[in-house]
């Protein structure tokens, strides 16, 4: 039998790097980041393949793999990632709703100011992991598949930019993810309204309205990877102005899901 | 799974830790709704109080409110003198299960304790300390989601004392225990009360803690019913039962020599409430009324209760 011993103090570790550790674990220790991870893989294998694989279509010029806009498009689909950023992020406040385990994080750490930063930091640790793996992942797929269909020079200059820009970008979605999640607070409609704007009303947007879409946070992430579909010049922002646009909305979102919680009752 | 069916011993972080508890005009509405009403009471260090109540009274709210986790609409719910975000490493210092506490039923129990061990700033070995003295080591690495309603209160029993504090709050901590457990549990609080611990525990069901508690704060409707030991609550409470041929003649005399005194016609006799058995003795005597039984009687703890909180008519 153990006895009550007074318990050792931990590893004098910054208290903000002891919850975001915390927050790691929260994820580590079930099962769904690795779901979660099995989702990056086939979404990006899809769209690899697909955008290789293809059939030309006749009339659309810029996104033959000839071109360098084509040769980024295929690459740029490494970040297809930020999806499933985006979503595990959203899970990552939304679980704690749902199976009331917020009561125990608030009773260990009473300052949700700190939880919240602490979470969105982990998040986009996991945000990134989740984009490097997309790299990773996506890059071997292409190189492998790009032979079948053309011998043209790999753009190697811009693989690095569209890597550091879908880690980057996958970062930030999982961080939007986790102020979603807040903001929502019910898990269903927190999901289902991500997955009905990305997939459904945003890529509309950008792909018939990219005056107004490529503001948005998918159109800045095309902007972030200078990937797109159309042949059109305003299609994206550049590089730097598509981060800072992405880098907005994050603010904005998680600004708004902190001050929510401020006052707010957990009951 | 075995339980450990005496309470740890040696190796205590010594007594007198324990801080005081106070809530000092406590309000909360929820809308229109007013959950606590202008509530004040103390809980003391070195004791097991026993904070009781019908569901819906106001006692998670009123847990929620001395924990942070609900800001009160007035007053105040303080331990040691602070409220519990100015408390430096709370977790060291209460410890703290609350209903509707949950549990990713994907993650294992150990899990769940390293969690809150790396958040609250505690060495996680103390993770396994802690399942062992709530029983629960050989489910260490099982899934919560598996959990029975009596380990999922010893695990958060067992995230309770993750911080060894010296400050308990337990909400409804019985609920789902089966006897064994729940005289296991009775023997641990009594053992951290004697430690200097101050110990909380709510209940609506007083029975369930009559015999682990020594004092007792009891809310109805959100406001203070009554705060005292248990001893005074049942002292105030007893009453003489009296067994007599002629209760009517002896209900009489007393009515003329002690008018304070309340007077209960039974089947065999009568009950009397607010005079002891002494001056009923004296005034039947006097009264030359034929004494079968005179016995003083302590009032059924849970009949007291219902009366105080008004359970029996709502």
């Amino acid at each position: 039998m153990s006895t009550l011993t007074a318990p050792r103090p931990a590893a004098s570790i910054d208290a903000r790097s002891r919850l975001v550790s915390a927050e790691l674990l929260k994820v580590t220790s079930t099962k769904m980041w690795l779901g979660m991870l099995i989702g990056v893989v086939l979404f990006i294998g899809i769209g690899v393949a697909a955008s290789i694989l293809a059939p030309e279509q006749p009339g659309v010029t810029v996104s033959h793999l000839t071109t360098p806009q084509g040769m980024r498009n295929v690459f740029a689909q490494a970040g297809g990632a930020y999806l499933f950023a985006i979503i595990i992020g959203t899970l990552g406040m939304t679980q704690e709703l749902r199976h009331q385990t917020l009561t125990s994080t608030l009773l260990a750490e009473p300052h949700r100011n700190k939880v919240m930063v602490a979470k969105m930091a982990a998040y986009a640790i996991i945000g990134a992991v989740y984009g490097v793996v997309g790299v990773a992942f996506g890059y071997a797929l292409a190189l492998a598949l790009l032979p079948l269909k053309t011998h043209a020079d790999i753009p190697w200059t811009a693989l690095w930019q569209i890597a550091g820009g879908s880690i980057l970008g996958c970062a930030l979605f999982a961080v939007l993810g986790v102020a979603v999640g807040t903001l929502v607070r019910n898990q269903i409609a927190a999901i289902l309204g991500v997955l009905v704007w990305v997939l459904i009303i945003e890529s509309l947007v950008v792909s018939f309205l990219p005056k107004i879409g490529k503001w948005l946070p998918g159109g800045a992430l095309n902007g972030i990877l200078q990937a797109t579909g159309t042949n059109n010049n305003e299609a994206y922002l550049p590089v730097w102005g598509a981060s800072l646009v992405l880098i907005g909305w994050t603010a904005v979102f998680a600004l708004a899901a902190a001050a929510t919680t401020q006052r707010r009752d957990v009951t | 799974m075995s339980i450990t069916s005496t309470p740890p011993t040696g190796g205590a972080s010594g007594a007198s830790r324990g801080e005081t508890i106070s809530v000092a005009s406590l309000t909360k509405h929820f809308g229109t709704v007013v959950a606590v009403d202008d509530l004040s009471f103390t809980v003391e260090p070195g004791r097991v109080t026993g904070f009781l109540g019908p569901n819906g009274a106001g006692k998670t709210t009123t847990l929620r409110c001395l924990l942070g986790l609900v800001a009160p609409t007035s007053g105040t719910a303080r331990i040691g003198g602070h409220s519990y975000d100015a408390i430096g490493h709370p977790a060291r210092v209460v410890g703290a299960a609350l209903e509707a506490t949950g549990f990713h039923p994907g993650r294992s129990a150990r899990n769940h304790l390293r969690v809150l061990a790396r958040a609250g700033g505690i060495a996680e070995a103390r993770a396994d300390e802690t399942l062992e003295l709530v029983g629960l080591t050989d489910s260490a690495g099982r899934s919560v989601g598996g959990f029975s309603l009596g380990m999922r209160q010893r695990l958060q029993l067992a995230a309770a004392l993750l911080g060894d504090p010296g400050v308990l709050v337990l909400d409804e901590p019985a609920n789902g225990l089966d006897p064994e457990g729940i005289a296991w549990l009775r023997s641990f609080l009594r053992y951290l009360a004697s430690q200097g611990r101050t110990v909380l525990i709510s209940s609506h069901v007083l029975s369930e803690v009559e015999q682990t508690v020594d004092d007792v704060v009891i809310i109805a409707n959100g406001r203070l019913v009554r705060a005292c030991p248990l001893a005074e609550l049942t002292a105030d409470h007893s009453h003489v039962v009296v067994a007599t041929p002629t209760p009517q003649q002896l209900a009489d005399a007393l009515a003329e020599h002690a008018p304070q005194a309340r007077v209960t016609l039974t089947d065999h006799g009568l009950e009397v409430v607010d005079a002891d058995a002494a001056t009923v003795g004296h005034i039947a005597f006097g009264a030359q009324v034929e004494l079968h039984e005179l016995r003083p009687a302590a009032s059924d703890l849970e009949q007291v209760f219902l009366s105080l909180t008004g359970g029996a008519t709502s």
